[in-house]
């Protein structure tokens, strides 16, 4: 009897490790990225819970961002910027 | 399948999203045979990929929306009556394996190795039947016009596939118009509606215009080259800016910034940047129908050589 080979349509995903950087267990003195991706509300969501980080959790500045429309992704050099200048990014508003 | 096409079997023609897994030659070859695809038929779907990951089709966007979007392949040039496909009577319909199978091959492609499930990974509200198969070829047989690969530069005889992230056919029925005014009326209005997203999402907004070959008769014997009848759309298939309010994606939409400064809700704003983004190719039989199919606003056309034919 000859052997059958079986073949799967699905596709393999690649297994790699990463790691993220430690959240900071405190934010006073931190610069916060707000990324508004555009959704309906996503300027007055992000824009208050700036104004709350900062009355409530010290936060020392904000640095507020907007993608082109909601279905694009960032640019690069949007999200190298944030890196840059900011501790913790905001984003991910929904409909 | 694989002998189909020139590569190896191993050889990787990128990642789909949003899954991201490998799309080896087997992989696609494996998911042509379940669809039904003869080895012939293999090309087109390996340009096909190829087009749809190049990163101005922005496949992740297609593939992940709330929106109905597919993606539309348009075939040209020679391998269309080699490997049998419709470009006549019921071209979007059923009825002819390698439209439908080609079609149903790129779908379980964008499933399987894409993960676009319904729901998860694939997150449109509804989607829409295109999502099982969409494929035509044009008929260029009976274009008035050069066909669309010859517009983008290739050869007539080069043969070639678009991928174009649509809706489903809206339909054109125009029964009584002889002149082209007439026609390009009925297909200007039915490519200005509120309800797709063309318009909102404005820089990247195209609209694809596929005439019955009986309308496209009618507007070339009224002399009208394809780029008039693209200008010609262009200035019709607009919107009163005070309508522009009443939903949609009012308030969230990207315009630039000369849109932006309408104050006059009478003025009547453009759905796509130029001319140029409404595609316009000749697909169908006998009829006075033709159909409009608007993109999905973050993803544009594509076309690419099927250069992989076997030896």
């Amino acid at each position: 009897m000859g052997t059958i080979k079986v073949l799967s349509p699905a596709g393999v995903g690649k297994v790699g490790e990463t790691t993220l950087p430690p959240l900071p267990a405190d934010l006073r003195g931190k610069t916060i990225g707000l990324l508004d991706n555009t959704k309906a509300n996503a300027d007055l969501l992000l824009g208050r819970l700036g104004e709350l980080l900062r009355e409530r959790h010290g936060v020392r500045s904000l640095v507020y961002c907007r993608k082109a429309n909601a279905s694009t992704p960032a640019p690069p050099d949007l999200l190298a910027d944030l890196a840059r200048s900011a501790d913790v990014v905001i984003t991910g508003s929904a409909d | 399948m694989l002998r189909g096409v020139r590569g190896e079997p191993d050889e990787v023609t990128g990642r789909i999203p949003p899954a991201w897994h490998e799309a080896t030659l087997e992989k696609l070859a494996v998911n042509a045979v379940m669809a039904g695809c003869l080895p012939e038929y293999f090309p087109v779907i390996v340009a096909a990929v190829e087009a749809m990951l190049d990163p101005a089709f922005n496949l992740y966007g297609v593939q992940a929306t709330t929106h109905p979007v597919a993606p539309l392949l348009i075939v040209n040039g020679p391998i269309v009556q080699a490997i049998g496909m419709n470009a006549g009577a019921g071209v979007f319909g059923p009825g002819w394996r390698p439209n439908a199978t080609i079609g149903r091959a790129i779908r379980l492609i964008l499933m399987n190795l894409g993960g676009a499930w319904p729901g998860a990974g694939d997150m449109a509200t509804q989607g829409q039947p295109s999502k099982y198969t969409y494929c035509i070829a044009e008929n260029e047989a009976e274009s008035p016009w050069a066909p669309l690969h010859v517009e983008h530069g290739l050869d007539p005889a080069q043969s070639a596939v678009t991928v174009f992230g649509g809706e489903n056919p809206h339909n054109v029925n125009d029964h009584v118009s002889r002149t082209a005014a007439g026609i390009l009326t009925v297909v200007a209005d039915t490519m200005a509606t509120l309800g797709s997203n063309v318009k909102w999402y404005f820089s990247q907004s195209q609209v694809l215009a596929a005439l019955g070959p009986e309308h496209a008769a009618t507007i070339a014997r009224s002399g009208l080259a394809k780029a008039d009848v693209k200008a010609f759309l262009w200035e019709r298939a607009r919107l009163p800016f005070g309508r522009l309010k009443l939903g949609g994606m009012w308030g969230i939409h990207d315009w630039p910034d000369w849109m932006n400064a309408t104050a006059d809700d009478d003025a009547l704003l453009p759905i796509v940047p130029a001319p140029e983004e409404i595609l316009v190719i000749v697909a169908g039989g006998p009829g006075k129908h033709s159909a409009v199919i608007p993109n999905c606003t973050f993803s544009r056309a594509v076309t690419r050589p099927i250069t992989r034919l076997p030896a």
